[in-house]
């Protein structure tokens, strides 16, 4: 293989990665998990789950409700630390603040909804489930190691009035996140329910197969290197993101301000990128089949109770804010998540799939160790921990070393060693570390031997 | 007047920065603006959650972004 040709196939290969994210996985998943993202943060009163963490509230409480805090607060990493900080100091204690640290980054809407579009849902499930029984393990560990300083905080968390403050979600705002989550699910889940077909139809012509056909010879599938290829119907899908991109700049960027013409073309378009996503498209030889599903009908259904709730119910203010917030997560995490999805395709062209497959292609505690290792040391932006899990899985690694990467990366990073150095000091952050080691490693360990 | 924004530079933190900034100049205001950065100087003042709007060692609000004529409302009352 010379330079220029070998060159010429890790492009490729990164392209083909690209392209393939573009057109099947990000849309129907990532973009419903940004609004619901963009929705928590803007309109989900954080009172309602800070009065259970004060530090009058019992364990039984206070723990599970700090995992459930880590879940639906911690979105933004400007929202981890200065709660953190503060059930730490003047709430709960340091056993609930360490499960609401753990929990957080590992189980958020966006980081479970890429894990179970891209990865499977038994991996989905199980980083929900292990996140949430290991962070209160933890938690409770660390509050019983260092009881005696925790203690010390009594006085001061008894003077504070922080957490006293009471809030109650309003209904509409309840029903909101739930027809947002219904747009997710409806979206993403694989069941025959959704896929079928209810009505068929094709638009006739020969364009179709050779255009899949030039498509093919710029993108070949190649399964070896896990790369699936661009249908038709995916490569409209890019052309709709790159519309929806342009217009979100103009109508998103500056929506505080107020909304503007681009703002609704911005929406528009979105909306009728997800329905036209979830038809089943395929391409024959007399033209292109295109049938219309549950999915579709679903989303219809769902988008459009959505848009009487923004017109008819919520304030302008709330709308201004959900859509800034989610915008903000876009432009944070996109960009970001398109180099890493670049970079993750060229290295499973790069990487012998011996060497992972010698590491960790079968699921012993090494195995789990060393991949857990690799996450505390490689510092990959949100969301990218999924793209090089996935090449990690078309290289033939076992799904219990797998979760137990997933679990790790986003967790242990050397800058949230060092933030969080800042706030419980260097002996507390030392056996944080130390545990959550040991107990991303079990996690794979345990997670392995069911799937077995 | 001694203006205090605190928060770890998120971007919400920046706005809120910038309307205050906006307000303090149409109410013609002498203010100074600190931008309060570190954990234990954020926690000193009770909030839990950034952005948090300090005026004269008062806290304003937190963990939201207040609309431009809450501020000038709170501005107009203290200054």
């Amino acid at each position: 293989m010379d330079f220029i040709g070998g060159l010429m196939e890790l492009l490729q290969s990164g392209f083909g990665g690209l392209a393939a994210y573009l057109a099947a996985h990000v849309l129907l998943c990532l973009l419903p998990a940004f609004f619901i993202a963009g929705a928590l943060a803007a309109l989900l009163p954080k009172e309602a789950i800070t009065r259970y963490l004060g530090r009058d509230a019992p364990k039984w409480i206070s723990y599970p409700a700090s995992a459930l805090g880590g879940f639906f607060l911690a979105v933004c990493s400007c929202t981890i630390m200065p709660l953190f900080a503060s059930i730490y100091k003047k709430g709960a204690g340091l056993g609930p603040a360490i499960t609401f640290l753990f929990v957080g980054p590992a189980v958020n809407i966006l980081a479970i909804s890429f894990t179970g579009v891209q990865i499977g849902m038994d991996i989905a499930l199980a980083r929900i489930i292990l996140s949430l029984v290991f962070g209160i393990l933890i938690g409770l560990l660390m509050a019983w190691f260092f009881r005696k300083d925790d203690a010390a905080h009594a006085v001061e968390a008894a003077k504070s009035q922080l957490f006293s403050e009471k809030k109650k979600i309003p209904t509409r705002i309840v029903l909101f996140f739930v027809i947002l989550m219904g747009i997710l699910l409806v979206g993403t889940l694989q069941v025959g329910l959704l896929r079928n077909s209810i009505y068929e139809f094709t638009i006739r012509g020969s364009w179709a197969v050779s255009m899949q056909e030039w498509l093919n010879s710029i993108i070949p599938p190649n399964p070896a290197l896990g790369i699936e290829g661009v249908s038709v119907h995916g490569l409209i899908l890019i052309g709709l993101l790159f519309i929806i991109a342009l217009s979100a700049i103009k109508g998103l960027g500056k929506v505080f301000e107020g909304f503007n013409a681009w703002s609704y073309v911005a929406l528009g378009i979105i909306t009728f990128t997800l329905l036209f996503s979830s038809l089943s498209v395929a391409t024959a030889a007399e033209g292109l089949q295109i049938g219309i599903n549950s999915r579709f009908l679903g989303e219809m259904l769902l988008l459009g109770s959505l848009w009487w709730m923004g017109i008819k119910v919520m304030n302008a203010d709330e709308l201004k804010e959900w859509l800034w917030e989610t915008w903000r997560f876009v432009k944070q995490i996109i960009p970001l998540l398109l180099v890493g999805v670049f970079l993750a395709s060229i290295a499973r062209a790069l990487i012998p799939a011996v060497w992972i497959e010698t590491i960790a292609g079968r699921n012993t505690f090494w195995a789990n160790l060393a991949v857990v290792l690799f996450g505390v040391f490689m510092y990959f932006p949100t969301l990218v921990e999924v793209p090089v899990a996935q090449t990690f899985l078309s290289l033939g690694m076992h799904r219990g070393p797998l979760l137990a990467y997933l679990l790790a990366d986003p967790e242990l990073s050397l800058q949230s060693i060092l933030i969080t150095n800042s706030v419980i000091g260097k002996k507390k952050t030392a056996v944080y570390v130390v545990l959550v080691t040991i107990f991303s490693t079990l996690s794979g360990l345990i997670f392995g031997w069911f799937i077995k | 007047m001694e203006i205090k924004i605190l928060g770890g530079g998120c971007a919400k933190c920046h706005r809120l920065e910038a309307i205050t900034r906006e307000v303090v100049d149409e109410l013609g205001i002498e203010a100074n603006f600190t931008e309060v950065t570190t954990m234990p100087e954020i926690m000193a003042y009770d909030v839990m959650t950034t952005p948090a709007l300090v005026v004269d060692e008062k806290v304003l609000s937190s963990g939201r972004l207040p609309d431009r004529e809450e501020i000038r409302k709170w501005l107009e009352k203290i200054g």
